[in-house]
């Protein structure tokens, strides 16, 4: 260290070599090395990789959902394919008739029901109430038989095309297994197996020859229909008898669907290929979700979507106005004491593990509700009273706990953030308490209020275990046409199916790709929420310096 | 302004002994007006008011009577309680826990402030105060003046334009908003804010209007403007206005209050408190030899 100790003078500090500089520079530094690394440059690594490891468990779950829901559009399209090719789709043409006609049967059992019941009411005994109700009856069955020709022309069918279904699905499976085979190097045993390419031409021939039979039977069904209709039972309640008219005109309209049908049947070509586009819209538009069915799957997401939303909406319809309104009272109106109770309360909602409130809601709520809604002052409610205890509103309920706390929370953060000058300034000019907080505190916040009801949002649809416990898990779109009763009704969602089902679906299979596929929806959708919540506060929030 | 600070400084030798008397002085001389000052009534009468802060008192004993259609100013150091004091006349502490008037009383108009059948609402309505940051409501400039009316319940768009127009002219604002009265308050500059809330205090016509060091945030230029409007409102409303700005006291203020520690130390004409002050520490101050 000569060279620290005497002042070198410019010459020899210029003629200095390297090593002797660095050796200086040593003798200060080298006190704790970690791989090359100093004490602080340790530190930044450790910061910085955590920060890494974040983002790259992003990106890992982004791929890793690609990846994995990505192989389902293919895998459905094939799903199609096989429906067509096998004479399934067919084979609905004519079911789809034959439901039809199921639907307008069970309207004419409602209104039997019904006229029953009045004429009971009215004081008449069983006996003459079936007698009064016997013409009606007599038109009925007509209508009801006249379906019977068609139906059994169906189930010839199903089994045939079931039986071409299963063996295209064998003939896959060989294939499937002489690869493997090969892969593994065993040629002798792939070679073994023995795979005849299925006919379709061959093998739809009988069902497609069944097309004179069909037209026959329709023929048979529309003219015991019409002759059906032009009896003309009477029911003694007007108010039933406009319904049966009613009813008369739908049949009428249904079977002037018949030739349509048949058009349907006529234009079938099992060649025709299923554009790929047909995959996407029938995930997306799809209304029902069948997995693991003898007949066919299909993958229709709308049923399981708006089944979240529902259920979200309901949450929120409840959550948003006691989030907001216990954040303005606690953060305007509440005392010191009141403040050091309530708050800790509402946050501590969250603590309480989602399946514990699920829980609480199978075995108490849901049930409470159900006993509620059937008293008869309550009679006005919409949808009361409901015999399902598990349905959207429960599930809803549940939610709304969920997601108050992130409401409340949020939206007090944001009215604390309303600098006190806009309060002092509307007192002084004479403003009340609520009036300072209705025109000034909370427009001042309402960027915060509405990105805390959207983060309460995103929170809710993201919301598994109670709503798999609660919902009542039907898939099936619930019915609009009840108006506001259709909050009563249960239903499954996005998330709940997964839950359900991933364990079940084997790896590789349509059913798990198609689970992968409402995931993405899922990530999807939370990224919208978050990317508004955030456009939100940005775009309106004040400037306060 | 917390006990902790006041004792040590009340230790100090320097003021207290002849303050009790010079403090009760000017006032006694308040009654017969001062040969300076032509007479007029007073409209505010703070009468021996102790003020606390919970534990810690923020004022002691003071007493002042301010004429009305004047500009009074209220000097001192920082926490010598003028800025509290302002805010004992239109009640605004009452939004701070634990502060309150324990001894005396405020009469405006003859009226006790605190008596308990006074309505603090109308109190402030008639009381308006401008504050030492600008602090317009993030709304539109019409809407920021128009907020007290309003409030009041006032919906006749004919009337509210006409209110608007008169206070930002009386504001000296007009001529630089007239064209965006519907943009907003925030996007105007520092003193053209400030101006408009004083546009807005005088939107609903009060008698008084309080300034907390309305200028200490702005620009000179901005300052003088606010200072010459000052000089027009007094054509109709009282003002009080608190202010760091010695030159700000003697430029604008008819009446001055001197504070310090929270006594009312003197209380005279302006001319008379800068030119030819009664007690040493007035002048000490005043010439700026501390504070």
């Amino acid at each position: 260290m000569a060279s620290t100790r005497i002042p070198p003078s410019p010459e020899t500090q210029a003629d200095a070599t390297p090593a002797a500089t660095s050796a200086g520079f040593l003798a200060n530094k080298a006190r704790f090395r970690f791989f090359g690394l100093t004490l602080d440059g340790c530190i930044k690594a450790f910061f910085g990789g955590n920060a890494v490891v974040a983002v790259l468990v992003l990106t890992l779950i982004t791929i890793f959902l690609f990846k994995e829901g990505g192989g389902f559009f293919a895998q459905n399209r094939a799903n199609l394919q096989i429906y067509r090719q096998a004479g399934l789709e067919y084979v609905d043409f004519i079911r789809a008739q034959t439901t039809g006609h199921t639907a307008l049967t069970h309207e004419l059992s409602d209104l039997r029901l019904r006229q029953f019941h009045r004429l009971t009411e009215a004081g008449k005994s069983l006996a003459e109430a079936n007698a009064a109700l016997a013409g009606f009856d007599e038109f009925a069955n007509q209508f009801g038989d006249a379906i019977i020709p068609l139906r059994g022309l169906l189930s010839d069918l199903t089994e045939t095309a079931t039986a071409l279904k299963s063996k295209f699905a064998t003939t896959e499976n060989l294939k499937i297994a002489r690869q493997q085979l090969l892969a593994a190097g065993k040629t002798a045993e792939a070679d073994k197996i023995v795979i005849s390419e299925v006919n379709f031409d061959a093998e739809l021939k009988p069902l497609l020859g069944t097309l004179p039979a069909y037209q026959a039977a329709s023929a048979e069904t529309a003219a015991k229909i019409t002759a059906a209709l032009t009896v003309k039972p009477a029911l003694p309640t007007p108010e039933l008898q406009a319904r049966l008219e009613q009813f008369k005109m739908l049949a009428a309209a249904y079977v002037a669907d018949f030739p349509a049908v048949e058009k349907n049947l006529r234009a079938w070509d099992y060649r025709q290929p299923v554009p790929f586009f047909r995959s996407i819209t029938s995930f997306i538009f799809g209304r029902d979700w069948i997995a693991q069915s003898s007949w066919q799957e299909w993958y229709g997401i709308l049923p399981l979507f708006v089944g979240s939303l529902m259920v979200s909406f309901v949450a929120l319809l409840f959550a948003v106005p006691l989030g907001i309104g216990a954040a303005i009272y606690i953060n305007q109106l509440a005392s010191p004491a009141e403040q050091r109770i309530v708050k800790p309360c509402i946050e501590f909602i969250s603590a309480i593990p989602s399946v514990v409130l699920g829980f609480f809601g199978v075995i108490f709520l849901g049930e409470n509700l159900r006993l509620l809604s059937q008293q008869s002052w309550l009679a006005w409610v919409p949808g009361f009273p409901f015999s399902e205890r598990l349905n959207i509103l429960t599930a809803g309920c549940l939610l709304a706990l969920i997601a108050v706390p992130t409401i409340f929370t949020l939206a007090e953060d944001s009215l604390n953030n309303v600098p006190r000058a806009f309060k002092e300034a509307s007192f002084a000019l004479g403003a009340s308490r609520l009036q300072t907080i209705i025109k000034v505190i909370v427009p001042a916040s309402l960027s915060g209020i509405i990105s805390a009801v959207l983060l309460g949002l995103g929170r809710v649809i993201g919301e598994t275990m109670v709503v798999l416990l609660c919902a009542g898990n039907r898939i099936a779109i619930p019915d609009f046409t009840a108006g506001l009763a259709v909050i009563t009704q249960p239903v499954h969602t996005m998330t709940g199916l997964i839950a359900q089902e991933m364990g079940e679906v084997p790896v590789g299979s349509i059913g798990r790709h198609a689970l992968f596929m409402i995931g993405l929806v899922l990530f999807f959708l939370s990224l919208l929420i978050n990317w508004l919540a955030q456009k939100i506060v940005r775009r309106y929030r004040i400037a306060i310096d | 302004m917390s006990a902790a600070t006041l004792s040590p400084m009340e230790r100090l030798p320097a003021p207290p002994p002849s303050s009790p008397s010079l403090a009760v002085a000017p006032v006694a001389a308040m009654s017969a007006p001062a040969a300076d000052l032509p007479p007029s009534r007073p409209i505010i009468d703070i009468d021996h008011v102790d003020f606390f802060y919970g534990q810690s008192q923020a004022l002691h004993d003071v007493s002042l009577r301010l004429d009305e259609k004047k500009v009074t100013a209220f000097i001192g150091p920082s926490g010598c309680g003028k800025s509290t004091l302002l805010r004992c006349l239109n009640r605004m502490n009452d939004l701070i826990d634990g502060a309150r008037v324990a001894k005396g009383s405020i009469r405006i108009r003859g009226i006790d402030i605190h008596a308990p059948a006074v309505d603090v609402i109308e109190l402030r309505k008639r009381v308006g105060m401008v504050f030492q940051k600008s602090n317009p409501f993030p709304k539109s400039i019409y809407e920021n003046i128009t907020y007290g009316l309003r409030l009041q319940g006032v919906k006749d768009k004919g009337r509210l334009d006409a209110v608007v127009e008169k206070s930002l002219r009386g504001a000296a604002l007009w001529d630089e908003v007239k064209d965006r009265l519907h943009a907003s308050g925030l996007g105007l500059s520092g003193g053209q804010q400030q101006r408009l809330c004083i546009a807005r205090a005088i939107a609903v016509e009060p008698d008084i209007i309080l300034m907390d060091e309305p200028c200490s945030a702005l620009d000179p230029i901005s300052t003088s403007k606010v200072e010459e409007l000052i000089h027009e409102l007094k054509k109709e409303f009282t003002i009080v206005i608190v202010t760091h700005n010695m030159q700000q006291a003697a430029r604008c203020s008819d009446q001055t209050a001197f504070f310090y520690l929270g006594r009312l130390i003197e209380f005279a004409a302006t001319r008379t408190i800068f030119m030819n002050p009664s007690n040493p520490q007035t002048e000490a101050y005043v010439s700026g030899r501390f504070g």
